[in-house]
């Protein structure tokens, strides 16, 4: 990089800002750049492919198409068999497991950049909003259906979780 | 070819389809409820994703779960099977906005299909031989009589806004007509608070026939036969067979032909199903299309030796039926299908629990469908259907007898199946000649007390 192209690059990050990129490559042989904002390990809500009528998709599976769901995780209910996916990780301590109460993406923020909902050692209530699972290119906000300290995140940003997966183990008292 | 499908059903089906695409090099991914978790369609699947809690309402027929899992699986086409969202045109629409491939059917003819008049109509246009109906309501008793003496007795007076038997008559005489229509309009009137009266021809000992076609993606239409579906219970069948005895080569050619110009008509696309009553005379009436594959469709693999599920895979690949058909299409043979149910095979009352033996029956022309083993558990909130047995003989006398020895080779414990109900039917004098009709398991069982 030569020095007199310090400003260009400084335009080139307002720019790449501006427009939300996450990451950026060049080489064009004398010139490497790589930039990598803080913000990238959040993916984006995946865009609607072209042809994807929301409006359309929203109408069929009967919601308002409102972009944001409230869902509460299920109450672990004794009925429900223990998810064989489950790694038990902390069992010696007996931590409360909060699962997904439906199947999508899981998102730690509610919008790429924005920091996550809870970190490790958080006090979380029960009904707070801890993470999104997305679905059919609805933002599902995930409630916790317990109050305590989250211990340990299960899952990674952008992960694909089933029906019932394991996402964070709190403690309770 | 298409690279990879998702299954959304269970059970033997959900393995068919499973095993379709393996052996076509097609990727597949199991969808599963809780209750599910330890199935042999979770095993074998590439992949598998547990999208709800055991009631099928908040699993497999849930809409947005199962395309979720669609999207993150990155398939391109879903296989519905048969039962839950097969014929759900509304399923269909969302996979068509959701740039996933739906193994049927476009949804405008599922829902064409749906609407039991519109069908009708629909058939009747292509000249498909429809039962004779009033078309709409008749006027009063002697508009009735003028009607019935066109079509010939016997008829069925049906309440328009009726249901559930109520305001139903059958008329075997011209006789009897006015005061049967009387009851049953007055009937029908308390009932529905409308007692205005259609008739349909009646059919006293109806035979149900169905046909199954194969329809490519670029307006080509083929007729795999029929299949004879007689012996039911409560409208659920038991016994399924190809060919049927009572339908000729002549009503048999007359009818493809009639069907194929029908179906490219209305654009229909993939496998599926035409049912028809047959009355005492052979003369056979249209009544409903299922836009699926059916449980049944194993026989028609086995006297074809057409793999329907691999020609449904290769036409919503885009192939085409030239491609995917053998040139000459025959009649190999005959083959039965026993549905080895999870109940009791005199009270018909359902029987979920552990499997403890599951000895399935082999050999030669011996073909089982299921999901089931041994230490398996069959969970009480779906479908009693637990296996398949399909036998093909050189006639049906063959296929009769190895279906006997079949039967007394398959055995199941822990749970209660209805195989020994089935080697009675097997042993029943009117079966074995081929003398049966609808009304078959209802006298029976009564018969058998």
């Amino acid at each position: 990089m030569k020095p007199d192209g310090i400003d260009e690059l400084k335009e080139l990050i307002a720019f790449l800002k501006e427009h939300e990129i996450a990451e950026f490559d060049l080489d064009r042989g004398d010139l490497k750049v790589r930039l990598k904002f803080a913000s990238a390990i959040v993916p984006p809500a995946p865009a609607a492919p072209a042809g994807y009528d929301l409006a359309a998709l929203a109408r069929l599976i009967g919601t308002t198409g409102a972009p944001v769901v409230p869902v509460a995780a299920p109450a672990a209910h004794a009925a429900a068999p223990p998810a064989a996916a489950a790694p038990a990780p902390v069992e010696e301590e007996k931590l409360h497991i909060i699962k997904s109460p439906i199947v999508g993406t899981f998102y730690e923020s509610p919008s790429p950049g924005s920091s996550a909902f809870v970190s490790n050692g958080d006090r979380i209530e029960k009904g707070q909003v801890i993470c999104i699972v997305e679905a059919m290119k609805l933002m599902n906000e995930i409630e916790a259906d317990a109050a305590g300290e989250i211990v340990k995140r299960l899952v990674t940003n952008g992960q694909p979780v089933e029906y019932g997966q394991p996402l964070f183990a709190i403690r309770t008292n | 070819m298409l690279r990879k499908v998702l299954i959304a059903n269970r059970g033997e089906i959900a393995l068919r389809v499973i095993s379709a695409c393996k052996e076509l090099g097609i990727a597949t991914v199991a969808v599963y409820s809780e209750a599910d978790r330890n199935s042999l369609h979770v095993r074998f699947a590439d992949e598998a994703i547990c999208i709800g809690p055991p009631r099928p309402g908040d699993s497999y027929l849930n809409v947005p779960a199962v395309i979720s899992a669609a999207e993150i699986a990155n398939v391109d086409a879903i296989h519905p099977g048969y039962g839950l969202l097969s014929e759900n045109a509304n399923f269909a629409e969302v996979c068509r906005v959701s740039n996933i491939k739906f193994i049927g059917p476009p949804p405008e003819v599922t829902r064409l299909m749906g609407e039991k008049e519109k069908a009708r109509q629909a058939m009747k246009k292509a000249k498909v031989p429809i039962l004779p109906g009033s078309d709409g309501v008749v006027a009063d008793a002697d508009d009735a009589l003028q009607w019935a003496a066109e079509v010939g007795y016997p008829v069925i007076l049906k309440a328009k806004a009726g249901g559930g038997g109520r305001g139903m008559r059958i008329v075997r005489s011209a006789e009897e007509l006015p005061n049967l229509y009387a009851a049953a309009s007055q009937e029908a009137a308390n009932a529905f608070g409308n007692g205005e009266m259609y008739m349909e021809k009646f059919i006293e000992r109806p035979r149900h026939i169905e046909f199954q076609i194969l329809a490519d993606e670029h307006g080509n239409v083929e007729v795999l036969f029929e299949r004879e579906c007689s012996i039911q219970r409560r409208h659920q069948k038991l016994i399924e067979e190809a060919p049927s005895l009572q339908v000729t080569p002549k009503i048999r050619e007359h009818l493809s032909s009639t069907l194929k110009r029908c179906l490219t008509e209305i654009g229909y696309q993939n496998a599926g199903t035409i049912e028809f009553l047959m009355d005492e005379d052979g003369s056979i009436y249209f009544i409903e299309m299922n836009t699926r594959i059916q449980v049944e469709h194993p026989v028609t693999e086995a006297i074809t030796g057409i793999d329907l599920v691999k020609a449904q895979l290769r036409i919503a690949s885009g192939e085409r039926l030239d491609q995917i058909l053998p040139k000459k299409i025959e009649i190999r043979g005959h083959a039965i299908e026993c549905r080895i149910n999870a109940e009791h095979p005199s009270k018909f009352t359902p029987s979920a629990g552990k499997i403890t033996v599951f000895n399935l029956p082999g050999g030669n022309g011996v073909r089982v469908d299921t999901a089931q083993y041994a230490e398996g558990v069959v969970p009480p909130y779906y479908d009693s259907l637990i296996a398949k047995l399909i036998v093909h003989g050189k006639d049906r006398e063959e296929a009769v007898a190895r279906m006997q020895r079949a039967l007394g080779m398959f055995v199941v414990e822990g749970i209660e199946t209805s195989i020994s109900l089935h080697q009675e039917i097997f042993k029943d004098p009117d079966f074995r000649a081929g003398n049966f009709d609808t009304k078959f398991m209802e006298r029976f069982l009564a018969n058998r007390g």
